[in-house]
């Protein structure tokens, strides 16, 4: 396994049903990633706005975490690792 | 064992109670214990569960959570003998196959909020640690009815809404609920009621009592003392000669008796904060820096909770020869960064004189007062609420674009060493102190 930095602002297609956010698929500049299963969930604070941060599988095994900023409704891929 | 029915006044004779016939609540038969209910609630190999969680690909196989040394390990990993604060080259020698994950303090952080949050829902009295938390039950059974029953359903809450496994002690004070947690590890439930303190107790290791550690351990293995009966057996005078005043409580303790009360601590006994440098340091000026980092958030902590601090404790782990500490207290209590730097930066000088290098740091601020009864002083008045209006102002600009956004002091002289994110510089070690 290993881990790989990423910082990256990409787009997600998510469910905000019932008060509850699920991406569902991550728009990167050249691929698509179907999310498989979202593994964890947290949330932080950055000032007056929540941060809610995934952990999520794409099919091939590798594990990204997601970042959403509830201020600006922005996406971000903080790292991936990377499975094998 | 049914408590006393709460709606009939203690003042009131038992007739004249009968006599107004006042409507009772449905009684809660053998749910409600009459004495003491503490829970323990442990989030079983904390850190490492949380990484098994994040990443599928880890669980089922032995994975450790440190730099340096183990800050927590999973059960697959203390099976092959891995066990925490163990150096991480022994570690990777006992356990061939181990993943070692440096770990995230933010990410920690939020399961833990998340899961005290829960327990929070069962009793208002609750004392929090890193990884754990206590409840005091007493009385509760009248609002939940059987504890056992919701106490296994808090388990379940945890498992669905967190995604952690918990172990949940129940007992008639702290102690045993530990103890009942304990035997029962990982991911399980037990209460030792009162009527089992008997037949439970004697036959537990020693070691299983709160304040028998390595030193006193040793101590009593060379006594002969193996279990909590052996340790009956000794007067209480005896145990004080031996151990000084520890030894009461030990005698107290063999016995099933622990009076500490639950309560949230709103001041805490101290703030500390650690770390293991990236590479063994000789240069005092960079240790320096280190410790004025360290020094920053454990004042910014402070500051957050609205105390101040008199006395500052410094520590230093030399590569070979072990560790020194010094401690002193301040002339009057501060949450300033000038001043407690000053006494800190003078403490770290007079332990840091071999001529050897340096594996670790640290510093622990205690003896808090509570900043609105602080005394100010008289003469430069206008200086100090210029520094408190600047450390405020660092304090919110830290809080809104995090720590790093501002490197101040000496610990600028880290910039270019060590990396850093949003939060502020990488350590080694985390700083996971609560």
């Amino acid at each position: 396994m290993r881990m790989e930095r990423l910082d990256e602002a990409v787009k997600v297609r998510a469910d905000f049903q019932g008060g509850r956010v699920a991406p569902l698929l991550i728009k990167r500049k050249t691929q698509d990633l179907k999310v498989h299963q979202v593994t964890a969930r947290w949330e932080d604070r950055r000032g007056a706005h929540k941060i809610f941060y995934f952990s999520v599988q794409v099919p091939s095994g590798d594990v990204y975490q997601l970042e959403f900023h509830s201020g600006d409704l922005t996406w971000k891929l903080n790292s991936v690792m990377l499975d094998g | 064992m049914g408590e006393e029915n709460p709606v009939r006044d203690a003042g009131t004779p038992p007739d004249a109670a009968r006599s107004t016939a006042v409507p009772r609540p449905a009684p809660l038969e053998n749910s409600v214990p009459a004495g003491r209910v503490i829970a323990h609630v442990d989030l079983d190999a904390f850190f490492a569960s949380v990484e098994q969680l994040r990443f599928p690909a880890l669980r089922g196989k032995p994975v450790i959570v440190g730099n340096g040394v183990i800050a927590s390990c999973s059960y697959e990993a203390r099976r092959f003998g891995c066990y925490a604060g163990q150096p991480l080259t022994e570690a990777r020698r006992t356990c061939p196959g181990v993943v070692i994950l440096d770990g995230c303090e933010a990410v920690y952080d939020a399961f833990a909020g998340k899961t005290f949050a829960l327990c929070a829902g069962l009793s208002p009295a609750m004392e929090t640690f890193l990884d754990e938390a206590v409840l005091d039950l007493t009385g509760c059974g009248r609002l939940h009815g059987d504890l056992h029953a919701e106490a296994a359903a808090l388990k379940e809450t945890i498992r669905r809404e967190v995604g952690l496994p918990v172990t949940v002690g129940l007992g008639p004070n702290r102690m045993l609920a530990k103890i009942a947690g304990k035997s029962v590890k990982p991911d399980g439930l037990r209460w030792i009621r009162e009527d089992e303190i008997e037949t439970v107790l004697p036959g537990l290791p020693v070691d299983r009592l709160p304040g028998v550690g390595h030193a006193v351990g040793r101590e009593l293995a060379r006594m002969n003392v193996r279990t909590i009966g052996d340790l009956r057996a000794f007067p209480v005078e005896l145990l004080e000669r031996i151990f000084g005043a520890p030894g009461r409580r030990l005698h107290e303790r063999c016995r099933g008796r622990d009076t500490r009360p639950v309560e949230a601590r709103e001041v805490p006994r101290s703030i500390s904060r650690e770390t293991a440098f990236h590479r063994p340091v000789t240069d005092p000026d960079e240790a320096a820096g280190m410790l004025y980092y360290l020094q920053e958030r454990a004042v910014r902590r402070a500051r957050e909770l609205g105390l101040r601090c008199r006395t500052v404790q410094v520590w230093i782990d030399y590569t070979e020869s072990g560790r020194a500490a010094a401690s002193k207290s301040l002339f009057s209590p501060s949450d300033r960064d000038d001043e407690v730097f000053r006494l800190a930066r003078l403490l770290l000088f007079r332990l840091f004189t071999r001529r050897e290098s340096l594996r670790r740091v640290g510093l622990a601020l205690s003896h808090f007062v509570v900043d609105a009864a602080a005394q100010d002083d008289l003469f430069d008045h206008a200086g100090q609420h210029k520094r408190e209006r600047l450390y405020r102002s660092l304090d919110g600009l830290r809080s809104r674009f995090g720590h790093s956004v501002v490197v101040a002091g000496p610990s600028v002289r880290l910039l270019g060493k060590m990396n850093r994110d949003r939060n502020g510089f990488v350590l080694r070690t985390p700083s996971l102190t609560k």
